[in-house]
């Protein structure tokens, strides 16, 4: 059985944390989640925030369905921030070319849910 | 006490085998040199001061010898130097002792060339004397192959050690080049700095995007300032580095502020057609930090206003 990514509901907002490896399967199971709980969510305006500080190494593919992900929340209308993007992590998706441009990006979980103007 | 150069070099008995057969030096080389000694004790003195008028009467030599007691030490050193070629025994100890005159020569910064130089000038001595001594022939050469293999296998002991001092003094260098390369500072809470002097290879580029990102991931920064203001050349692909380091740090959930664009920089960069709209950037360092503290909300405010 693939396991799956929780995705947990607070206060309104989407909040996903990713840890550990990601398999092909397990990124394409995520997708699959995160937009049928937008679309389950329906008619609330809340942002939807993805942890990634769990995950170690990130490769392309997984890069780009993260990317590719956090575009459809945003079609869908939901704000998105990925947040936790470990330095090693970063370095090597910009040495590959993989600027993920158009994601909003922040430091941490805390910096992430200002983002989405979650008032502290 | 200071670690042997022959463990330095990783010189063992094996290496020592493998260049005393390079080099041609067997029993009967060793045992000529030995039965040489007798005559080479005798002329020791003469030989050495002829050497040293040598090293003396060039410029290049003198420069390193302008002081007498210098040169009267040296004088006594060299003797036992010389009598030893004609010890008939070459081992760790002697490799040892030539590793060490190497690495006293390059200390000195006496250059390989004319150590060689002066080398020569020994050989040619201790060829006279031989030469000299009334025995001809296949004696002669023998004799003559023997010094000039014994001096040759020194050369190349004191060049081992040369080269041992200069990758010493390169690795330090570049420890403390590494240090300097990339220097992030904290100028305000959640704000760092790195001001880039010098020349940007891709090697440094790619340590001051480590040291970025390392950076601002440890003082959990929002903005880091990278003032390029003491860059000397900003072609395409320093321009790339930058904007390279940029997204990788936005990547993180920071923001990078380009300062110190002077007018050529700014012409350049425009020229080059590279695309630095998505940056923050501005002219002076003073400037940028302003930029900075609003993005973390705060202000540099008047004294007099706030009273």
């Amino acid at each position: 059985m693939t396991p799956t990514i929780p995705i947990l509901r607070v206060r309104g907002h989407l909040l996903v944390s990713v840890q550990g490896e990601l398999g092909d399967d397990v990124v394409e199971q995520f997708q699959n989640d995160v937009l049928s709980a937008i679309e389950r969510d329906r008619g609330r305006d809340g942002g939807l925030l993805v942890d990634i500080s769990g995950l170690e190494v990130v490769d392309t593919y997984v890069a780009r369905v993260l990317a590719d992900t956090a575009a459809m929340a945003r079609l869908m209308g939901r704000h998105t921030v990925v947040c936790g993007m470990r330095p090693e992590v970063a370095a090597t998706l910009v040495q590959m070319g993989y600027m993920l441009d158009g994601v909003e990006t922040a430091l941490d979980v805390d910096d992430g849910l200002d983002r989405l103007g979650l008032p502290r | 006490m200071d670690p042997s150069l022959t463990e330095v070099l990783q010189f063992d008995e094996h290496q020592l085998r493998t260049r005393l057969a390079f080099f041609r030096i067997g029993e009967e080389e060793l045992d000529r040199l030995a039965a040489m000694r007798p005559l080479m004790e005798e002329a020791t003195a003469q030989i050495v001061s002829l050497f040293y008028e040598h090293l003396l009467s060039q410029p290049e030599t003198r420069d390193f010898l302008d002081d007498p007691v210098l040169v009267d030490r040296l004088q006594a050193k060299q003797t036992a130097y010389f009598l030893q070629l004609f010890e008939g025994r070459v081992d760790l100890a002697y490799v040892e002792n030539r590793f060490r005159v190497g690495a006293a020569h390059e200390r000195l910064g006496v250059p390989p060339r004319w150590y060689i130089g002066a080398f020569d000038r020994y050989l040619g001595l201790v060829r006279e004397r031989l030469i000299g001594r009334g025995v001809a022939g296949a004696e002669l050469v023998a004799d003559l192959a023997a010094v000039e293999r014994i001096m040759h296998f020194d050369a190349a002991l004191a060049i081992d050690a040369y080269v041992a001092g200069h990758l010493a003094t390169h690795a330090r260098n570049q420890a403390a080049l590494r240090e300097l390369a990339s220097p992030v500072i904290r100028v305000h809470d959640r704000v760092l700095l790195l001001p880039l002097v010098g020349t940007i290879d891709s090697f440094r580029a790619q340590q001051v995007m480590e040291s970025a990102l390392l950076g601002v991931s440890e003082e959990q920064a929002r903005v880091l300032i990278l003032d390029i203001a003491g860059v000397a050349v900003v072609d395409t692909q320093v321009a790339d580095h930058l904007l390279k380091t940029t997204a990788a740090l936005r990547l993180l959930g920071a923001k990078t502020i380009l300062t110190g664009i002077s007018p050529q920089v700014a012409r350049t960069i425009v020229e080059l057609g590279v695309d630095l709209k998505t940056l923050h950037t501005r002219n002076k360092l003073s400037d940028g930090l302003e930029l900075a503290l609003s993005l973390v909300g705060r202000e540099i405010t008047d004294k007099e206003r706030g009273s």
